[in-house]
């Protein structure tokens, strides 16, 4: 029998890199909301679990135009926290596999598909595009085998998948959550996070190309 | 063990019983200004459940009971109350007499508020139960406690609790209560999902 799976999807950040005092869930790309896309790559995803935190009740607002049945986690102290607090609270409780997705990243539908239909844990990278990237290095047997914010072959993007008896709280951010654990099958995606103004204007080329 | 604790009035209940009462004896005017002005802040929880009670006790207790004994539950949240009752209580700031009925019919154990009755009329009320009282008492025993709740009264028993659930089934909780929520949920379901995760 498959393992269940829970899909953590972390929208409780400031969004601060974007400057628009805006968490970036709502922020709209082509007449609809990062979540709102979001949304729609989820449509199939049973237990799904959103983790709150600045702008929680309009983020709550938002996604209720969409579906009424997601289980909404806070984090409260957003502001002192990064994603590997909201993963940890958004899967704590979950299901068997804890799936951890950030709320800025798009991950074209297609590979989004794929991801949500594995049963079994990975990390998701893709090419190197960012300014600051963190990098992954994959072995020839395509395990993603280490972390580093100098030098590497791949971007780690997220999202991952780990087994939630598997999560430990370690560092801020969920890959360094992650380090511990490895190597872990890695895959590879097509998406884009958005950090900044000029990742915003990726994410609208991006979207078309789908 | 594990213990869920649950409020009653929008948690196990569909319908919330106070405005059910003011419907039925034609006095919601009287009971919407007080209700107001508690959600408002302006009046204490422990100073509104007097004047609640002052308001209600002028009405048969028998035909409050009998009203309330016919309350909407959520089926799904009783099925999880039937096959967990071992593990699970239920926590209202209701009156005993007023509730019992109700109170009877989830076949778990519940803790209220009481009163003296006397000729079928609230006379005094001789007990307010405190949420947060019960969630320490069930800590105390070592016991990892969820509560799931929504209203004012339920903050402070949310905010001792390991695990806390705010339940938007039938309204939005009260602010108080998002402040310190882990969970908030607005369907049966996914209430149901979440308490059979954490069981």
């Amino acid at each position: 029998m498959s393992l269940t799976q829970s899909v953590v999807l972390s929208c409780a950040g400031i969004g601060s890199r974007l400057g628009l005092a805006q968490t970036k869930a709502l922020v709209q790309i082509m007449g609809k909301s990062i979540i709102g896309w979001q949304m729609e790559i989820f449509a199939e995803v049973e237990d799904l679990r959103i983790v709150v935190g600045y702008q929680a009740m309009e983020v709550v607002r938002e996604v209720r135009e969409y579906r009424n049945d997601a289980i909404f986690v806070y984090n409260h102290d957003y502001f002192h926290t990064k994603t590997g607090r909201s993963y940890l609270l958004g899967g704590r409780h979950g299901n068997e596999l804890a799936v951890a997705w950030d709320g800025d990243l798009l991950v074209h539908p297609d590979d989004a598909r794929r991801l949500l239909s594995m049963r079994r844990e990975y990390v998701a990278y893709t090419e190197p595009t960012s300014d600051e990237p963190i990098f992954v290095d994959v072995d020839a047997a395509g395990n993603v085998v280490s972390f580093s914010d100098k030098e590497g072959g791949y971007e780690w993007s997220g999202p991952c998948c780990v087994r939630k008896d598997r999560l430990q709280e370690r560092g801020v951010d969920v890959y360094h959550m992650l380090e511990p654990l490895l190597p872990l099958p890695g895959v590879k995606i097509r998406a884009q996070d958005i950090d900044t103004y000029d990742d915003y204007k990726r994410a609208e080329n991006f979207i078309r190309s789908w | 063990m594990i213990r869920f604790i649950f409020d009653l009035d929008g948690t196990v209940s569909a319908e919330e019983t106070l405005p059910l009462i003011a419907s039925h004896f034609r006095i919601e005017e009287e009971i919407a200004v007080l209700t107001r002005e508690t959600i408002a802040g302006n009046i204490p929880f422990t100073d509104s459940f007097i004047k609640r009670v002052h308001i209600l006790s002028r009405l048969p207790v028998p035909e409050v009971r009998e009203l309330l004994a016919g309350v909407r539950l959520f089926s799904g949240v009783l099925d999880f109350l039937a096959n967990n009752s071992e593990n699970c209580v239920i926590a209202t700031g209701n009156l005993d007499c007023w509730a019992q009925g109700l109170l009877n019919r989830t076949g778990i154990r519940s803790y209220t508020s009481s009163a003296l009755v006397r000729d079928d009329r609230v006379q005094k009320i001789t007990k307010i139960l405190r949420k947060e009282d019960v969630v320490k008492q069930y800590k105390a025993q070592g016991d990892t406690v969820v509560f799931i709740g929504e209203g004012n009264n339920d903050m402070e028993a949310m905010r001792l609790a390991d695990v806390s659930i705010a339940s938007a089934l039938v309204h939005t909780p009260a602010n108080s209560v998002l402040s310190i929520t882990d969970y908030l949920v607005f369907e049966e379901d996914s209430l149901c999902r979440l308490l059979n995760q954490l069981s």
